[in-house]
């Protein structure tokens, strides 16, 4: 008990860091796994960086569609980041926590284009807000926001 | 026309690489630096602090030493700081003080269970330690051991070293801020300091036993000393980590004490000289 209440710092400090590790790695893997699922299965909604839609003979109906996720760090990936800011150099945690928000974002756009009945989005953005908390060091959290125009042809009721 | 979004690259955007390797070596590449650096600025700036004139320390001492120990008023007090200075005086008659080194007694009423020295050879020992001290061969290892930090210098050393290893943390701590490993680092950095000033025990312990030696020719009561510690510390002392101590372990102590004692071929134990009166005083009532 005493050794606990001695090193309890040292002690706090090494279960965030374990914590952070762990159940960020279960996570991350879980989200990865869920993500490439739901790209296969919204497979056929198409998404084009263009401005122009690829058809453009037909008249189309369109609709703004967006999709939008907030995530965070976890402990771990934090500390790691807060080493690498002194030394400079790929930053890996946060690559795969990005890649990860904004594919999210992507699919939730296309899952609102898809519910509306839109299997084509042209002029697709990826917006992104960094959440700073109110204190200094807080957990860096991001809003990533992906938006576009989603088409389809108009059926004419003649 | 057929179009179709193919799925992502996935060693593209991200890396698949372990992340504890990435940890690996950044956490080692930097806190081992920050140690090396940490160690070399303190080597260097505690080697410069003693190697100052004893008379700086004397002037900075002046100023502070007033504040850190209050003088003992009431007659009692008086008494035992008395014969304190008095077994002081004898025990640095067989110590190699530097020039101009008096050393200074001061007595505490409180019940801590320690003693320290401080710029100025100005010694502090309190109550709580005397009280449990058996004989005058134990309180000689106590006074010993604290004029041995005199002697070397190192009240002045930590001082320099202290400011030192500050500066490196507190410029660290400015590019860092709040961050999670701004208080990793600086932690690393108190880890070595710590070194040092367990470096600096082990130091004053073997240049203490050399004096008790001299003094009685036997160096019993050294090793009593750390047995009044460790049975005080109650526990918490088997489960210390050492890397983290400002002090060694009391049973690390004992075994060097022993070994020293053995290899110089100074008898463990001799004839004991029971406590002066006035300080027999300090012993509790019951």
């Amino acid at each position: 008990m005493d050794f606990i209440l001695d090193y309890f710092e040292l002690a706090l400090f090494l279960f965030l860091l374990a914590l952070g590790f762990f159940a960020g790695r279960f996570l991350e893997r879980r989200h990865y796994r869920s993500i490439r699922q739901r790209e296969k299965k919204l497979a056929k909604v198409l998404t084009f960086a263009t401005r122009f839609p690829p058809n453009l003979v037909e008249p189309q109906d369109c609709r703004l569609v967006s999709g939008c996720v907030v995530i965070s760090s976890d402990y771990f990936k934090q500390f790691v980041g807060s080493l690498r800011n002194l030394v400079g150099g790929r930053f890996r945690g946060y690559e795969t926590l990005l890649d990860r928000a904004r594919r999210e974002a992507i699919l939730r756009m296309k899952e609102d284009a898809r519910r509306a009945g839109y299997y084509l989005i042209v002029n697709v953005k990826i917006e992104n807000t960094s959440i700073v908390g109110g204190r200094q060091g807080a957990m860096p959290s991001f809003e990533l926001f992906a938006y576009g125009t989603a088409l389809k042809p108009i059926k004419h009721a003649v | 026309m057929q179009f179709e979004n193919r799925a992502p690259d996935e060693h593209v955007n991200y890396s698949i690489e372990h992340p504890l390797k990435e940890f690996a070596w950044l956490a080692g590449g930097v806190f081992g630096g920050l140690l090396l650096i940490t160690l070399l600025a303190g080597f260097f700036a505690g080697e410069l602090a003693a190697r100052l004139p004893y008379r700086y320390e004397q002037s900075l001492a002046a100023d502070t030493a007033s504040l850190l120990v209050d003088r003992a008023t009431d007659p009692r007090g008086i008494a035992i700081e008395q014969e304190l200075n008095r077994l002081a005086a004898r025990i640095a008659a067989h110590m190699p003080l530097p020039e101009g080194m008096q050393v200074t007694l001061h007595y505490q009423d409180t019940p801590e269970l320690n003693a320290f020295a401080t710029l100025g050879a100005h010694l502090v020992i309190y109550q709580g330690l005397l009280a449990r001290l058996p004989d005058e061969n134990t309180l000689a290892m106590v006074l010993a051991h604290e004029m041995a930090h005199a002697q070397l210098r190192h009240p002045a050393r930590s001082l320099g070293r202290g400011v030192a290893v500050g500066i490196i943390l507190s410029a660290l701590n400015s590019g860092m801020g709040r961050s999670a490993a701004g208080g990793a680092l600086s932690t690393t950095g108190g880890i070595s300091l710590l070194k040092f000033s367990r470096d600096q025990e082990r130091d004053a312990d073997a240049a203490a036993l050399a004096t008790i030696a001299a003094l009685y020719q036997h160096v019993g009561g050294a090793q009593d000393l750390f047995r009044v510690l460790a049975s005080a510390g109650a526990g918490s002392e088997q489960l210390r980590v050492s890397m983290l101590s400002t002090h060694p372990l009391s049973q690390e102590r004992i075994d060097a004490i022993a070994t020293l004692a053995r290899t110089r071929g100074w008898p463990e134990d001799g004839t004991r000289t029971p406590l002066p009166v006035a300080l027999r005083g300090a012993q509790p009532a019951n």
